[in-house]
């Protein structure tokens, strides 16, 4: 019975397990290391560019675009973070000159919502499974067997 | 927990409301606000130095204490191909005004191209060019021609993205000058 929990809770486990680790790989602060150039296209490539279609900072070939990059650049060594370089393109041109929706006030529901659907379709299917589980399994009846016996006699 | 699956769709329900408010604030805050208006209205405007056609620095500084119109513009823009014509009968008109002074950022042009266009256009007010579009980035511009009105206190009172009136003008300088 106790080998039996086990087995039907173990994939849950390890898809727990799974959840939690890419996660935590994906949160995980990389780019300690980063150079001052892979810094800039990083950031760059967050900002639209203001002065043509769908484009991003690190695409565009504008000089503006170019203008940007150099002034991230300046603020990476000036010992700017992220978030202080991101707010100054904020300030100037408005929350829409982000490509990645803000994850603090009103943005962080575009982050949240997705992941709150999985969740509940994960608990809206367990619940299912575990639902049909414990349905009794159909169980023909003496007179059930006794009619398909009847039957394949008389053919 | 008598009836879960009730309570998953009241919370998929839930959902689907709090989506729908954000939406809904979403577009009540116009998504295309931020791409008409200048946030630099109210701030110091940002100090510039440009290069004349003759290579001769034109800085912010040797405007202090006038009322300073600055507009945006390059030779290919067709917008600011059509709002020469205002820019020429307002300076001529104010040109000899010691308060007011405008000048013109070249924005994502060649020199020869501008030059040329000075010479055609007869454009008699200062033209500098932008390297780096420094000018340009601090003035948070998105594209040309836009034009900024800069208070003899040095502070952006007014923005204009778009072709401008002689009547625009006026009272870009009027609002400057607290005489609105």
């Amino acid at each position: 019975m106790a080998q039996s929990a086990r087995t039907r809770w173990l994939p849950w486990i390890v898809l727990g397990a799974v959840v939690v680790g890419v996660l935590v790989f994906t949160a995980w602060p990389r780019g300690v290391d980063e150079s001052t150039a892979a810094r800039t296209h990083r950031i760059a490539s967050e900002l639209r560019c203001v002065d043509c279609e769908s484009l991003s900072v690190a695409d565009s070939a504008t000089s503006t675009a170019a203008a940007t990059r150099a002034d991230i650049a300046t603020r990476i060594r000036h010992g700017e973070s992220d978030a202080e370089i991101r707010q100054v393109y904020v300030d100037r041109y408005g929350e829409s000159v982000l490509l990645k929706p803000s994850s603090s006030g009103l943005g962080v529901l575009v982050w949240a919502l997705p992941i709150a659907a999985l969740v509940i379709g994960a608990g809206g299917i367990a619940l299912a499974l575990r639902r049909w589980s414990r349905q009794p399994r159909l169980v023909a009846s003496e007179a059930d067997e006794e009619l398909v016996a009847t039957e394949r006699t008389r053919r | 927990m008598k009836h879960p699956f009730r309570w998953i769709a009241l919370a998929v329900g839930a959902g689907v409301c709090v989506l729908a408010v954000v939406l809904a604030l979403t577009v009540s805050s116009d998504p295309h606000q931020d791409s008409n208006t200048s946030r630099l209205v109210g701030k110091t405007a940002p100090a510039f130095s440009v290069q004349s056609l003759d290579g001769k620095p034109i800085t912010s500084g040797s405007f202090a204490g006038k009322t300073v119109l600055v507009n945006f513009w390059n030779s290919w823009c067709i917008p600011c191909r059509q709002e020469h014509d205002a820019l020429s009968s307002w300076y001529a008109e104010h040109r000899n005004d010691p308060s007011v002074a405008l000048v013109g950022i070249v924005r994502e042009d060649t020199k020869q191209a501008v030059r040329s266009y000075v010479k055609d256009e007869k454009v008699t007010w200062p033209v500098g060019f932008d390297p780096g579009a420094k000018a340009a980035l601090d003035f948070g511009t998105r594209g040309q021609p836009e034009t900024y009105a800069i208070g003899p206190d040095g502070l952006v009172v007014a923005s204009k993205f778009g072709p401008v009136t002689p009547q625009v003008l006026d009272q870009m300088v009027a609002f400057a000058q607290g005489t609105s």
